[in-house]
């Protein structure tokens, strides 16, 4: 039976159940890693691709480093891809998203609209973090 | 990068072939972007370049670039004679004050030889409200104000208040930012020449009188007491490649101070300085250290260091050969090694010590894009400190910032506006009470909150304060994020940034339903235009659209959101045109009958389609109402439901978002919270599972409890018979 309270049916993440610190834990984890075992045994063409992507963003941070500049057209778009990415990582691995207050222990199965609400929205506050955290420091000059 | 400018300058010609088209007229003619020769910032004949003439009238010819900042004399030829009749000058000559956009409105300026401004020509903007929000016949129109006007006066926007010589001037409604940086540019510019050429006398001020100190101080208790300070510029800062050595790095300090001096040039030196300064003249010394110089080249053409000057209020006072001296070496003990460094010599009387003065650098910023170069300039404050001063520091009141004369002036207005604010969440937070006590034929307690927001908000907040949320804003703070930061640019609208904390705090805890539902003028008069279609007999004429056909349609907002923040990286000024999907800047900012009929068709056919369709530009268009109805995905409370409410469609049917899908469940990110479905919850007559239990209950002669939070009777439960 469908509940209604709920925008699509309730789903309990393998973490849930521990303590509070270890929950805090495995949500931070659960936010800055979009994979899991059994996603990754079945996503094999999304991550030959994820690796592909991940050679790719590496060559660039190097070049970077090595004191090429990144536009931020690259950067954005670096950005934009790797959310594409991880909406689709994530409804494989990882296909839920809380309901209700950050505090609670509610989660839900992710349609792909709550996916890409929950990645960009979490990608933004994470980019703009480090934009914010590098600039400061002087490491990232636009 | 070169195909992405290609594509970005085709995708703009495009639009402006489209929009002049619609209603520019006079596109050809717009200062918007318009491309300016690069000898305008450099070459000496600059009426070879700009149309001096229009801004001195009866002028015929102009002399060459002079000065320092530059400006042109403007002479009229009467028998075989010239007359000096005026001034013209280039505002980026003089100051770099950029406006809302983020860089000047480039304006030539001509002024009488009396200080009376003659003519205002704006030769370039970047500003994208003005391109289509408001038409750039508004600013030409803001500008004209200034013809007639003594550059000595003082002159604000806004009216002038009683008791204060000060000329106000009719701002431009929804380009704040822009006519106060206009203004700025207009009388320091003015203000800078008319010194210059001796229009403007100075008028001296008290000078320093220095405490009895003459103690000698190593560089690191120069520097620590604020006897000594740095100004650096990074090559990046000026559109150049980053680098590990600072472009210029300059360590300067205020040479007539005793100890200072003493400690900088020891005593002979000080001695030797002071006897060769007259009364009333200043000595400042700079070292610099970096990859460029900053006595630039132009004093070795025209004896005029172009590079360094010292700024202090609206004055600002040049170097020129004469004003030279070698430092021949630094005394103070640990001082740095350094590559070049100079004495200056400030012979004006208007500078006075004992007030804070700047060391400013003057420089052009390279456009990495389009190799542009703009006019910049980077300060540092000097306040000779308290210990040498004679009775300490005199007591400066700076004048305000923009911003905060913004808040200031409008400080009633901002009140009523965080009470409206405050009230609408309280209530909101208190919904349950209200909706207890309306039922499906009496909603007034939840309406008459509601329409009363609707009302205030579409008049006050909407025509009134003109403040109107937008797709643009948060484009533009997405920007602002990654590339400058600016608060002023955000303060200077209070209204709106006021109403974005509001938007950001509620989006979180309730979703967007709040502001969209009850707070937004456009959203409010869509709905406002509904219901009182609805109860004026228009009824049987209005319609919700299948649900099969809604949740397809409901995606577009989305996608216009999307569209708009990726043509937002190639080009803010594209999307903020594009950005015109929204009805608003013709609706509340510049009103439907200001604005080519194209526009005012849309918003016609808008209003005209909510006589019909409840919302239809919030369901199926908005791109603000996407934007915050993706964070609404995670708000903290959303509204209640039943088991029962995935067979009921009681609440599915009188959803007027269409939120509510075919099995009870509410879509957040879809629902204005009109809270219709939240009466029903409690309400013990129309709620099918509760109206069932009611006659239950009255059948079996149970008592009708209180209904709890789980929108159920509170159970009855028998307690068992005390013992006797």
């Amino acid at each position: 039976m469908i509940d209604p309270r709920s925008m699509t049916e309730p789903v309990t993440p393998p973490y849930v159940g521990g303590g509070a610190l270890a929950h805090i834990g495995a949500e931070i984890w659960d936010h800055l890693w979009p994979w899991s075992r059994s996603g990754f045994q079945r996503q094999r063409a999304i991550q030959a691709a994820g690796l592909a992507l991940a050679l790719a963003a590496t060559l660039v941070w190097v070049l970077a480093a090595l004191g090429n500049n990144l536009t931020p057209g690259a950067i954005i778009g670096w950005w934009f891809g790797w959310s594409v990415f991880e909406v689709v990582v994530r409804l494989g691995s990882k296909p839920y998203v809380k309901e209700g207050p950050w505090w609670g222990q509610r989660y839900r199965k992710a349609s792909v609209m709550d996916m890409i609400c929950y990645v960009g929205f979490k990608n933004l506050l994470i980019g703009a973090t480090l934009f914010i955290g590098l600039k400061s420091l002087g490491l990232l000059v636009i | 990068m070169k195909s992405l400018s290609a594509l970005r300058g085709a995708a703009m010609a495009a639009l402006f072939a489209v929009t002049s088209l619609l209603s520019l007229p006079a596109a050809a003619e717009s200062a918007y972007e318009a491309p300016l020769p690069a000898e305008i910032n450099s070459d000496p004949d600059l009426c070879k370049h700009v149309p001096c003439a229009e801004v001195v009238p009866g002028a015929d010819s102009f002399s060459p670039r002079k000065g320092k900042p530059a400006y042109v004399e403007a002479y009229r030829s009467e028998g075989g004679q010239k007359t000096l009749v005026g001034y013209a000058f280039l505002s980026t000559d003089i100051v770099d004050i950029p406006a809302y956009s983020g860089k000047p409105v480039i304006t030539l300026i001509g002024m009488d030889t009396k200080g009376i401004i003659t003519g205002t020509k704006i030769l370039r903007h970047s500003e994208p409200i003005l391109l289509l929000g408001i038409p750039e016949s508004v600013l030409t129109k803001f500008i004209k104000q200034y013809l007639g006007k003594y550059v000595g006066d003082k002159i604000e926007i806004g009216k002038a208040r009683e008791g204060e010589a000060m000329i106000g001037l009719d701002a431009i409604t929804g380009a704040t930012v822009t006519v106060i940086a206009q203004n700025q540019v207009i009388m320091r510019s003015g203000v800078a020449i008319a010194r210059q050429v001796g229009i403007l006398k100075v008028e001296p001020k008290p000078q320093i009188k220095f405490a009895a100190v003459n103690d000698t101080l190593s560089w690191a208790q120069l520097v620590d007491e604020g006897s000594v300070r740095r100004l650096t510029v990074q090559p990046e800062q000026l559109g150049m490649p980053r680098a590990a050595e600072p472009y210029v790095d300059m360590q300067y300090g205020y040479l007539n101070t005793p100890s200072v001096g003493r400690s900088i040039l020891g005593d002979n030196g000080y001695q030797s300085l002071m006897t060769q300064l007259k009364p009333g003249e200043h000595a400042i010394f700079i070292i610099s250290n970096g990859s460029d110089s900053f006595k630039g080249s132009g004093f070795v053409r025209g004896g005029i260091f172009d590079r360094v000057q010292v700024g202090q209020d609206m004055d600002a006072y040049t170097f020129r050969d004469l004003d030279y001296l070698n430092l021949w070496g630094v005394k103070a003990a640990g001082a740095p090694a350094y590559k070049e460094s100079a004495i200056f010599i400030i012979r004006d009387p208007g500078f006075s010590a004992a007030y804070p003065w700047n060391l400013v650098f003057l420089a052009n910023k390279r456009d990495r894009e389009t190799g542009h170069r703009d006019f910049v300039s980077f300060s540092d404050e000097y306040w000779v400190p308290a210990r040498y001063i004679e009775g300490g520091r005199p007591k400066v009141v700076k004048p305000d910032a923009p911003w905060l004369k913004v808040w200031k002036a409008r400080a009633v207005e901002i009140g009523l506006f965080v009470a409206l604010l405050v009230a609408v969440a309280t209530v909101y937070a208190n919904r349950d009470a209200l909706t207890r006590r309306s039922t499906r034929k009496n909603k007034w307690p939840v309406n008459a909150f509601k329409y009363t927001f609707w009302i205030i908000s579409i008049g006050f907040v909407g025509f009134g304060m003109l403040a109107q949320p937008s797709i643009t804003q948060v484009l533009t703070w997405f920007h602002s994020l990654l590339f400058k930061w600016q608060w002023e640019l955000f303060l200077t609208d209070p209204f709106i940034f006021l109403f974005w904390i509001f938007i950001i705090l509620t989006t979180f805890v309730w979703g967007r339903g709040l502001f969209c539902g009850w707070m937004c003028p456009f959203g409010s008069l869509s709905e406002l235009i509904y219901k009182v279609a609805g109860a004026i007999g228009l009824k049987r004429f209005q319609f919700a659209l299948p649900m099969k056909w809604h949740n397809r349609l409901k995606w577009i907002k989305y996608a216009v959101f999307f569209g708009l923040l990726a043509v937002s990286v190639f080009s803010m000024g594209l999307a903020e045109m594009l950005a015109e999907v929204e009805p608003f800047k013709t609706t509340f900012l510049v009103g439907m009958f200001n604005r080519a009929w194209p526009y005012t068709l849309f918003v016609a056919v808008l209003l005209g389609l909510s006589i019909f369709i409840e919302r239809p530009f919030c369901k199926y268009l908005c791109p603000l109402g996407a934007s915050l109805a993706m964070p609404s995905t995670f708000r903290w409370f959303g509204l209640k439901r039943k088991q029962e409410c995935n067979t009921c469609k009681a609440c599915a049917v009188g959803c007027g978002s269409l939120a509510i899908d075919e099995h009870g469940r509410i879509d957040h990110r879809e629902c204005m919270h009109c809270l219709d479905c939240m009466v029903l919850y409690t309400d013990e007559h129309a709620c099918p599972p509760l109206a069932q239990e009611r006659k239950r209950r009255t059948k079996a002669g149970l008592p009708l409890t209180p209904i709890g939070k789980d929108g159920y009777y509170i159970p009855i439960k028998p307690v068992p018979a005390a013992k006797a």
